[in-house]
């Protein structure tokens, strides 16, 4: 298996809130310093991440960080750093105009009522256009590394899904039979004994036109589906490459923690290959003073203050200590089945008493994260 | 016993990023109404559980278990109440088998992107109109624990879609309902839940523009969890500004950056928790709990938090 920081695309997935996207720019920092051309892909419209990198706002289009801003943060980038976000309306369409076979077509598929709908409002689509995307990235010679942030791990099996489910889909007896027969109505389009009793019934679920609208879209669809197929078929391979990795973001938090578990499962099952865990926002143990101690300790500090004060204001940051302690205690016991899962491919990242905003923030955290190994 | 006005809406809502704490707000509220004595329903939506595991029990599936005094549980899943709906409709379970069993309908079924969430939503609202022989509604509150919400928005505003995408038939007058029910103020609360961290509050903001201006949704409370409580007061904190940083490994330091990471962390919860004051909206805080557990004890001592904040 090639090692970890070889790779070439690396995806971080994790629940929502976990600091995926924080972790995907640090990532994509320590790459540019490790002196590769590296290029990451944002989900969210990360405003802080847009101002940390100087860019002031990400787009759909891609963009350079400017070295100088490297410099002003005491670091010197051997590589580059590259940044874009994803924009659905855009993607789809341009994934629309470039597998139609001629331009009425795309400009059909475009104008029906229902494009928009299944393009950008509804699960899945996002998907689709995130891993488009990536693919472009990945095979442009401009890069070495591309670094993906995902959705949120709701539906982050969507997104592994994606191409596979677009695959199926369109292999689908369905969706032969809706691109191939031509009026006769739904009945027709439908295999098999009873049909009339299957659309007879699926009418009175949906009721009114919807079905028959929906195979209209789809026949007109159907026309860019063949090029889709070949498209997917090639995210597929990529998505499964020995120079790609899955890095699991979570938090110590059960249901972050529950997600990553799952989400490593699927990855094994599905044989994508797995990177590992990024635990973010740990509560590392600090050492306890006693108690015995503080009054000692009060000597040391604030003369001009009275002693009370002092001691007081020692035994409050004590106290501070243990339920600090008692949080890293409970973060352990968190994270202890990712521990048992995989002890050795768990990289922690601790809770900062500011949030991470600029590149030597994110440089740092870098520095906690698996990119040697 | 007295009921907070955040829980006198029937149909609850609650929704907000993902891992800000919807499920431990669920059960928060869902601790207050079942003490109350009203008969309460809590919908996770073919998700892990939490919410049995945050009463101390098992997780529950797909059918609706007593886990606590007046307080049930179900994790919603879109086969069943696919099935549920269509014995509704279909009346017949050999006709349901006849249809849905074919490979045919359930690639299409599959492909229709948005039907499985319209489907758990469905059930939920049935759970709302739901009655005992003697006519009394079944539930005195339904809580839902709703999916994270750029999820949750596509979630909230498909009966909208739906209803003016599909001209007439079943589809269209259960969507028009659910949509009714949605945004009736009566009936329906939406709490949003959020952390006093940057994502979160943004997204919050966002999240409330759209369910006001957009959809046009009756919202409820903002809770903001994991408040870090002031761990020094007033003339305290002032005595930790003046102190200069000690000899590094030495335990003075380490007291002195654990005040460090914790006046960090309480400043920027501040800072963060009035951005959404601009939002308008009654806000209830729920603090950090520094304990090594949190499960049971933990949601009961919040919802004593939460009956304080709200007389």
């Amino acid at each position: 298996m090639t090692p970890l920081g070889e790779s070439r695309l690396l995806v971080t997935a994790g629940a929502g809130g976990v600091g995926k996207t924080t972790v995907a720019a640090a990532l994509a920092v320590g790459g540019a310093l490790a002196g590769k051309r590296t290029a990451v892909l944002t989900i969210d419209p990360a405003r802080r991440l847009a101002d940390s990198l100087g860019l002031g706002q990400l787009t759909g289009e891609l963009r350079a960080v400017d070295p100088a801003i490297f410099t002003r943060a005491g670091l010197e980038p051997a590589g580059e750093l590259w940044a874009m976000m994803l924009d659905v309306h855009t993607t789809s369409d341009q994934m629309v105009r470039r597998f139609a076979p001629d331009a009425d077509t795309a400009r059909a598929i475009l104008d029906n009522k229902y494009y928009r709908y299944f393009s950008t409002s509804l699960s899945g689509s996002q998907e689709y256009m995130a891993v488009e995307q990536v693919r472009a990235l990945v095979s442009d010679p401009r890069f070495d590394l591309v670094i993906l942030d995902t959705p949120p791990a709701a539906d982050a099996l969507d997104f592994l899904d994606a191409p596979d489910r677009l695959i199926e889909a369109l292999d689908s007896k369905a969706m032969q039979m809706l691109q191939t027969s031509r009026g006769g109505g739904l009945g027709a389009r439908l295999l098999g004994k009873g049909r009339e009793l299957i659309v007879r019934s699926l009418n009175t679920l949906t009721g009114g036109q919807f079905l028959e609208d929906l195979v209209e879209f789809l026949g007109v669809f159907g026309s860019i589906l063949d090029a889709l197929k070949d498209a997917s078929q090639q995210v597929r391979v990529m998505l499964r490459a020995d120079t790609t990795r899955f890095l699991l973001v979570t938090t110590p938090t059960v249901s972050h923690v529950d997600e990553a578990l799952h989400f490593q499962a699927t990855l094994a099952e599905r044989g994508f290959p797995f990177g590992g865990f990024i635990a973010n926002r740990v509560h590392h143990a600090l050492p306890e003073a006693a108690e015995g101690t503080l009054a000692g300790l009060a000597q040391g500090v604030l003369p001009e203050v009275a002693l009370d004060a002092r001691v007081a204001l020692l035994q409050r940051l004590a106290c501070g200590q243990r339920a600090h302690n008692r949080m890293a205690e409970r973060d352990a016991a968190t994270l202890q089945p990712l521990v048992a899962a995989r002890a050795e491919a768990l990289a922690e990242i601790p809770l900062f008493p500011l949030d991470v905003r600029d590149l030597r923030g994110l440089a740092r955290v870098a520095g906690y994260l698996p990119l040697r190994g | 016993m007295h009921l907070p006005p955040l829980l006198q809406r029937r149909f609850v809502l609650v929704t907000g990023k993902g891992g800000v704490g919807k499920s431990t707000v669920a059960a928060v509220l869902a601790r207050l109404s079942a003490r109350a004595g009203r008969r309460t329903l809590v919908c996770e939506l073919n998700t892990r559980e939490r919410i049995p595991g945050l009463f101390g029990q098992q997780p529950v599936g797909g059918e609706v278990t007593r886990i606590a005094d007046n307080l049930w549980s179900v994790n919603i899943q879109p086969d069943m109440a696919m099935e549920e709906y269509a014995l509704m409709k279909l009346r017949f379970r050999t006709l349901y088998r006849f249809v849905f069993e074919n490979p045919v309908v359930r690639n299409m079924v599959r492909i229709i992107p948005g039907v499985h969430h319209l489907l758990m939503m469905g059930k939920a609202f049935n759970h709302e109109r739901e009655v005992e022989a003697d006519g009394r509604p079944t539930w005195d509150t339904i809580i839902v624990d709703a999916p994270a919400t750029g999820h949750g928005l596509t979630f909230f505003q498909l009966p909208r879609v739906i209803r003016d995408a599909v001209p007439a038939g079943n589809l269209h007058r259960e969507a028009a309902d659910m949509w009714a029910l949605l945004t009736d103020p009566r009936r329906t609360a939406v709490h949003l839940v959020t952390l006093p961290e940057e994502l979160p509050v943004r997204e919050t903001v966002e999240l409330h523009g759209r369910l006001t201006r957009d959809l046009g949704m009756p919202l409820g409370h903002l809770f903001v969890n994991m408040m870090p409580p002031p761990l020094l007061d007033g003339a305290q904190a002032e005595l930790f500004a003046r102190m200069a940083e000690p000899a590094a490994g030495t335990p003075l330091h380490d007291l002195w950056a654990t005040g460090r990471i914790r006046m960090g962390r309480e400043a920027l919860a501040g800072s963060y928790r009035r951005q959404l004051e601009a939002l308008h909206m009654p806000l209830v805080e729920l603090p950090i709990l520094y304990t090594r557990d949190f499960g049971p004890d933990q949601i009961g001592a919040l919802a004593d938090r939460l009956l304080e904040q709200s007389r």
